[in-house]
């Protein structure tokens, strides 16, 4: 793998932002993956030292000031996933596709499970299963790193 | 800054990330009490958002080019088409008009005899839908004026078929709308058929609204409007509101359950007016009047 510069990983979650900013609306809102999140994770595991939990505290702080919600709602469920992703890091390089595509998936679904707490707690009422869908369109996205250049595991776990 | 990786980095420095969990989660739990509780946080929230603002028309300026670009090419025929129907539409709506200036010009005569308050004028600032809210479940806008407008939290919002909602939050240049659809919104309205007093809630999950605490024996009938009563100083009153889609009566509930479906086009149009006037709050006396004052024992007698 080659080295990472910091400027990469900024420009990443700044793309991520990006894509998290657009009009989305209806049925596109619902399935909307957490690109933030995502960019989060791959980072995480790519170079841990360079990207941390303070990092996606931060960026879940600005996702709470675009969405408008309570101030630290996206944050926590960010830190959580980035905890759990930074603990077994050296472990999630070693897996093979189908392990690593579970344990983000698991981290995506937690992310989601801790905001859906929180909203639960500020006065939210339950949502459906559909609140799911954007943690299954989110691992769709993440065969993408699976299956691209830009993979986090090493050569030979791909065979 | 070209910062080589260390492929053999094996002792992480600084804290663990147990520690470093632990104190951001601290940290956005006092936020998050701070913001809930103690309403601290508005201004850093609102210099926050506006330096977001460039971000956001960034990221939605593909959507507007793609409007712009399909508007420019609707065909010839497509406008001569609807510019047909408008003229029609025109045509019938000025009778109707004529008809309603005089009927306007009695009302006022009558109101007048009355000695009735005569029924305001509410100016109106046309304001552009910018995003739907980002959170799937939580029924709000963001439209393109706001503070530096004279935008203000509060004010009601409303299209060309009724209430749309109210503006909740401001910032310098945007405000968010929250949708009369949503959980957390609840709007006094009146029927329009025998002018019965409620007050309807979002329903939050669909477009939907719906009204509680009336009993089973409530008349209201299915198809009923829902109209602003106007007695809350936020909303003008005889704006519609919704219509009644069903209603129905649980033999083991005490109270009717009344669903309704928003008039205005709470998730078609882009165009919304925020009427700017403020809230006429109304005025309470609170010097109890002289008649009920409590005769004084020791008072001269008057008779």
């Amino acid at each position: 793998m080659r080295p990472v510069r910091i400027s990469q990983i900024y420009l990443g979650l700044l793309l991520a932002l990006l894509l998290y900013l657009l009009p989305w609306g209806g049925f596109g809102l619902l399935v909307r993956p957490d690109f933030i999140l995502l960019v989060l994770l791959y980072w995480l595991i790519r170079s841990p030292h360079l990207c941390n939990i303070g990092t996606a505290w931060m960026m879940g702080m600005l996702v709470d000031l675009a969405e408008g919600g309570l101030f630290g709602q996206h944050a926590i469920a960010y830190i959580v996933a980035a905890f759990l992703a930074v603990v077994y890091q050296r472990r999630v390089t070693l897996f093979n596709r189908w392990q690593q595509a579970g344990y983000v998936f698991g981290l995506l679904l937690i992310a989601q499970t801790v905001l859906l707490i929180l909203k639960l707690f500020s006065g939210g009422e339950l949502p459906g299963l559909a609140y799911y869908l954007s943690s299954i369109s989110g691992i769709l996205l993440w065969q993408l790193v699976i299956y691209s250049k830009i993979k986090v595991t090493g050569d030979k776990e791909l065979g | 800054m070209a910062q080589p990786q260390q492929p053999t980095a094996f002792f992480v420095r600084g804290p663990s990330p147990f520690a470093r969990l632990i104190f951001f989660f601290a940290l956005s739990i006092v936020l998050m009490a701070v913001d809930a509780r103690l309403h601290y946080l508005t201004e850093v929230r609102q210099g926050f958002a506006t330096m977001l603002y460039p971000l956001e028309v960034v990221a939605s300026s593909p959507i507007r080019l793609y409007r712009y670009v399909t508007g420019y090419f609707s065909g010839q025929t497509t406008l001569m088409r609807e510019n047909g129907q408008l003229h029609l539409q025109l045509t019938r709506e000025s009778v109707e008009l004529q008809q309603l200036i005089t009927t306007q010009n009695e009302n006022a005569h009558l109101r007048s005899l009355l000695e009735v308050r005569q029924k305001l004028h509410y100016p109106t600032k046309l304001a552009e839908i910018t995003h739907i809210g980002r959170d799937p479940f939580v029924h709000k806008v963001d439209v393109n004026i706001g503070s530096q407008q004279g935008v203000m939290a509060g004010q009601a919002v409303v299209d060309g078929a009724g209430v749309i909602g109210q503006v909740t939050r401001v910032y310098p240049f945007s405000s968010e709308i929250t949708m009369i659809t949503d959980k957390s919104l609840a709007i006094p309205i009146q029927v329009e058929r025998n002018g019965l007093r409620a007050i309807a809630f979002g329903h939050g999950r669909d477009e939907t609204l719906y009204v509680p605490y009336l009993p089973a024996n409530v008349d209201i009938r299915a198809g009923d409007k829902l109209i602003t009563s106007g007695i809350d100083g936020t909303y003008p009153e005889n704006l519609a509101i919704a219509n009644v889609k069903h209603i129905d009566r649980d033999p083991d509930s005490p109270f009717a359950r009344i669903v309704c479906t928003p008039a205005a086009g709470t998730d078609r149009y882009r165009q919304v007016l925020i009427i700017t006037a403020p809230p006429a709050v109304p005025q309470i006396e609170t010097e109890p009047p002289a008649t009920i004052r409590k005769p004084s024992r020791h008072a001269p007698r008057q008779d």
